[in-house]
C-alpha cells in the first residue's frame, strides 16, 4: 500500500508545481493543458491502479506495467518532438527579426551620414 | 482627453487604405498608430501614406502583443486613453465618439454586437458560444457583457497604465483574459451596443464541434486568468503608484 500512496503523494506534488508554474506566469498557458492532463492522468493512474490493468487487459498486453512504459514513451517523445519544433520556430524567428533590425539600422545610418 | 486609435494590422494591404480614409472623418490620423504585426505586404507603407503612424514588429507576434506595443506608445506620448480598431473594416467610425464618451465613467468600455441595439448576423452555434462566454465574463466583470471577444474597446487612463506593463499576449488572451485582468486590479468594465459590418474576407464558418472547441478554450482561459496571481509587471507597477503616493 505504501508505494501507492508514494506515488499519488508524488502526482498532486506534480499537480501542485505545474498550478504554481501556471499561476506565477511562468509556464504559459499553450503547455498548461498537456501538463495539467500528464498530472490528473498521474493521480489518475497511481490511485487507481485496476484502470490500467482493465486497459492492459483490453489490448491483451500481459504485463500491464509495460503498457504503461509504452505510453509514456509515447508521450515523452511527442512532447520531445513539441519542444524540437519550438525550438526550431523561435530560432527562425529570432533570425528573421535580426535581420530587419539590420537593415533598419543601417537605413538609418545611411541617412544619418 | 487625448486619445490615441491603435490598429494592430497583419497583411491589410487591401483594407487599411479604406479603413484609414473613413476614419479620418472620426479621429485625426496624426493620433492614429498602425501596429504592423510583420506584415510581408505593404500595409505599413499605405498606412504611412495615408498619414497615421507606423510601428512595425520584426515578425509577427499576435494582436495582444501588438496592442501590448500600442498602450506603451501610448503611455510615452502622453495619450489619456487608447481605442483599439480593427485594420479590415470590420469597425465603425461613427462609433469612437460614444466609446470615448462612455470611458468617463468606466476604465474599458467595449462596444458589443449582442448588445441591445448592435446588430450582428451569425450562425446558431456562434451565438450560443457567445452566450455561454458572456454568462462567465459578466459573472468576472460584475457587469454585462455580451461581447467579451469584441476587439473594439477602448482603455481609459487607469487603463492603459496597467495594460502598458503588461499586456495578455497569448491567443484570445487579449480580448477575454484582459477583462479578468482589469477587473481584478480594481477597473470597472462596460459595454454599449455598436453596429460592426462583415468582415471584408466573409466570416469563417463554424461547425458545431469548432465551437465547442472554442468555448472551452475561452473557458479555460477565464479560469486560468481567474487563479492567476497578479503578473510580475503590474506588481511593480503598484510599487511604483504606492511610492509615488508615499512621497
Amino acid at each position: 500500500m505504501t508505494p501507492q500512496i508514494l506515488a499519488i503523494a508524488l502526482a498532486i506534488v506534480l499537480l501542485l508545481v505545474v498550478i504554481m508554474l501556471l499561476r506565477s506566469y511562468v509556464l504559459p498557458e499553450k503547455y498548461a493543458v498537456l501538463w495539467l492532463g500528464a498530472s490528473v492522468a498521474a493521480i489518475i493512474l497511481s490511485a487507481w491502479p485496476g484502470l490500467l490493468d482493465a486497459v492492459a487487459a483490453f489490448f491483451g498486453v500481459a504485463q500491464s506495467i509495460n503498457l504503461l512504459f509504452v505510453g509514456a514513451f509515447v508521450v515523452v517523445l511527442l512532447l520531445l518532438m513539441q519542444v524540437s519544433l519550438e525550438v526550431a520556430r523561435t530560432r527562425d524567428e529570432l533570425r528573421r527579426a535580426m535581420q530587419r533590425i539590420a537593415l533598419e539600422l543601417e537605413r538609418r545610418k545611411e541617412r544619418d551620414d | 482627453m487625448r486619445v490615441l486609435v491603435a490598429i494592430p494590422a497583419l497583411n491589410e494591404e487591401e483594407a487599411i487604405g479604406g479603413v484609414l480614409g473613413s476614419l479620418a472623418a472620426a479621429h485625426p490620423l496624426e493620433d492614429v498608430v498602425v501596429i504592423d504585426d510583420g506584415s510581408s505586404d505593404a500595409t505599413g507603407r499605405i498606412a504611412k501614406a495615408a498619414g497615421a503612424h507606423v510601428v512595425t514588429h520584426p515578425i509577427n507576434l499576435g494582436v495582444g502583443a501588438a496592442m501590448g506595443t500600442a498602450f506603451k506608445y501610448a503611455v510615452e506620448r502622453g495619450y489619456d486613453a487608447v481605442i483599439q480598431f480593427d485594420g479590415d473594416g470590420q469597425h465603425r467610425p461613427e462609433h469612437l465618439g460614444e466609446l470615448v464618451a462612455a470611458a468617463a465613467d468606466a476604465d474599458i468600455v467595449i462596444g458589443s454586437r449582442f448588445a441591445d441595439g448592435g446588430s450582428f448576423k451569425s450562425s446558431a452555434a456562434r451565438r450560443g458560444v457567445q452566450r455561454v462566454i458572456a454568462r462567465f465574463a459578466s459573472g468576472y466583470a460584475g457587469t454585462r457583457l455580451t461581447d467579451a471577444t469584441s476587439g473594439f474597446r477602448i482603455a481609459g487612463p487607469r487603463a492603459l497604465r496597467v495594460f502598458a506593463a503588461h499586456y495578455p499576449v497569448e491567443w484570445l488572451g487579449d480580448t477575454v483574459e484582459s477583462i479578468v485582468l482589469a477587473t481584478r486590479q480594481g477597473l470597472t468594465v462596460r459595454e454599449i451596443p455598436v453596429v460592426m459590418n462583415e468582415r471584408a474576407g466573409g466570416a469563417p464558418s463554424q461547425s458545431l464541434f469548432r465551437a465547442i472547441l472554442h468555448t472551452g478554450r475561452i473557458l479555460f482561459i477565464l479560469g486560468l486568468a481567474s487563479i492567476r496571481s497578479v503578473p510580475p509587471q503590474i506588481r511593480a507597477l503598484q510599487r511604483r503608484t504606492q511610492n509615488e503616493v508615499a512621497r
